[in-house]
């Protein structure tokens, strides 16, 4: 009986030290929700195969932001960022590194309305109510944490086989 | 009793003794204008502005009532800004926005950059508003649209919404550069729209010689039904059909003509075709 339960005992010790980090690792690995309706895009339809894109795109964008403003590393944004969003979030990035600072998102979904598709395909704008909570690090401490719903525009346009974010503009809510 | 007595003073003087900082920070400030923090406190502290493209630093002397004055060029960026005041282990935060400036700058964008002329609605052109630092303006403002190619040209101002304005154009019937431009007050951008000739139209073939070992055809100059030439290097497929089967040439046009040589032996049926236009047939050796 004292076998049992120093077995369990062990598994579960192992199951803390091991477990947690490994459902961390898990769980930042996924990517944020998006609810994507385009339903009033215009001028042109957007059809299923763009959604998904946009949405899968658009998802892995903000992993990549979270985890470039984490870990203060600019070069990670190439993948999803271009242009103007690209230089914003790179000089945000090479600020923190300078003073010590990091941010941390905690990323709760984003709900997101295509407004312009480009008769051409080539462009999109997007508008996203963002459900996040940002933590403001020095060194290993939180110096600022706040959970609100923030409002972006975006401007995303076809890259090569993916689609980038070219702007990403947050607005005050009616709620700011 | 005395103990008491003691621990109440203590708990009313706690306040004043560990007075915490005070920040105010505007709820909102336009890009490009100086703003004032107001700070209440002792000792030093450290004050951070923590915007969506850079972060601003200052290090303060917090003696009761300060005032840190940001700089217009220091708040170039619009969005979500985090003001965090740093004093000892404590901090004091507050979320505040900076709006955009007025619309002065344009992101303009034109397809395709080569079109075939007299198509309706296959050039677009889209703007995106930006005011003096870059920043996204969500304000309506009017942008201006103009096409011209050689002589002619269209305009039409658009108003923008959410930041976009765009327009669809048809192709002009005259073949060349045309100048595509989007203008938002003192602001112009130019893009070129290569428009070219459009499909052949009458495409007909004649016999410039004919011997014993063949016959040499040629087009008319190659022209699109709006009278444009077609450029050079633009495949010609002539098809040669006899007693011996089919055979089929291709040539380039040069200088505006295509022309084949073809081995003929005897009455022989001599095809032309460019893309999907069929041009007229001849007959070589006997009747015509």
């Amino acid at each position: 009986m004292k076998l049992v339960r120093a077995v369990w005992l062990m598994i579960s010790v192992l199951l803390l030290l091991y477990g947690v980090p490994i459902l961390r690792q898990i769980f930042a690995d996924t990517k944020p929700a998006v609810q994507l309706n385009a339903d009033r895009a215009a001028p042109r339809q957007v059809d299923e195969g763009v959604q998904q894109a946009i949405a899968r795109d658009y998802a892995a964008a903000w992993q990549t932001l979270e985890a470039a403003v984490n870990a203060n590393q600019p070069a990670a944004l190439n993948e999803y960022f271009v242009g103007l969003a690209l230089d914003k979030l790179t000089g945000r990035i090479r600020d923190q590194q300078s003073l010590g600072l990091r941010t941390r998102i905690i990323d709760r979904g984003h709900k997101v309305d295509a407004l312009f598709y480009s008769v051409d395909g080539s462009a999109m704008e997007l508008r996203d109510t963002a459900s996040i909570e940002t933590q403001i690090l020095e060194g290993n401490t939180v110096i600022h944490s706040d959970n609100a719903q923030v409002q972006y525009y975006v401007v995303m346009t076809g890259a090569e086989d993916h689609w980038k974010v070219r702007v990403l503009e947050s607005i005050p809510t009616k709620a700011d | 009793m005395r103990k008491v007595s003691f621990l109440a003073l203590i708990i009313a003087t706690l306040p004043v003794l560990v007075q915490a900082a005070d920040l105010r920070v505007p709820l909102s400030s336009a890009a490009g204008q100086p703003m004032t923090v107001g700070i209440t406190g002792t000792g030093d502290g450290v004050l951070y502005l923590i915007g969506p493209a850079h972060i601003i630093k200052r290090s303060v002397r917090l003696d009761r009532e300060t005032s840190v004055v940001i700089k217009g060029e220091e708040l170039r960026t619009s969005g979500r800004w985090i003001a965090v005041l740093r004093s000892g282990d404590s901090s004091q935060t507050q979320v505040f926005w900076v709006t955009p400036a007025k619309p002065e700058n344009l992101s303009f964008l034109a397809r395709p950059s080569r079109v075939p002329v007299d198509r309706r609605g296959v050039i677009s052109g889209m703007a995106f508003v930006f005011d003096a630092y870059q920043n996204f303006v969500l304000q309506p403002a009017p942008v201006a649209f103009s096409l011209s190619v050689g002589g002619s040209s269209a305009s039409q101002t658009v108003t923008s919404r959410n930041g976009v304005a765009w327009v669809s154009s048809s192709s002009a019937r005259k073949a060349g550069p045309a100048q595509f431009v989007a203008t938002l007050g003192e602001t112009s951008v130019r893009r070129v729209v290569q428009q070219v000739a459009s499909d052949p139209c009458n495409l007909r073939i004649h016999v410039v010689q004919q011997g014993k070992s063949g016959v040499v055809v040629e087009t008319d100059p190659v022209r699109d039904c709006t009278g444009n030439p077609v450029p050079d290097g633009t495949i010609v497929t002539f098809t040669q059909t006899d007693s011996a089967g089919r055979s089929t040439v291709d040539a380039r046009i040069r200088k505006g003509i295509a022309r084949a040589e073809l081995p003929t032996a005897g009455d022989a049926q001599i095809a032309v075709a460019a893309g999907v236009v069929l041009g007229n047939e001849l007959h070589v050796g006997g009747r015509k």
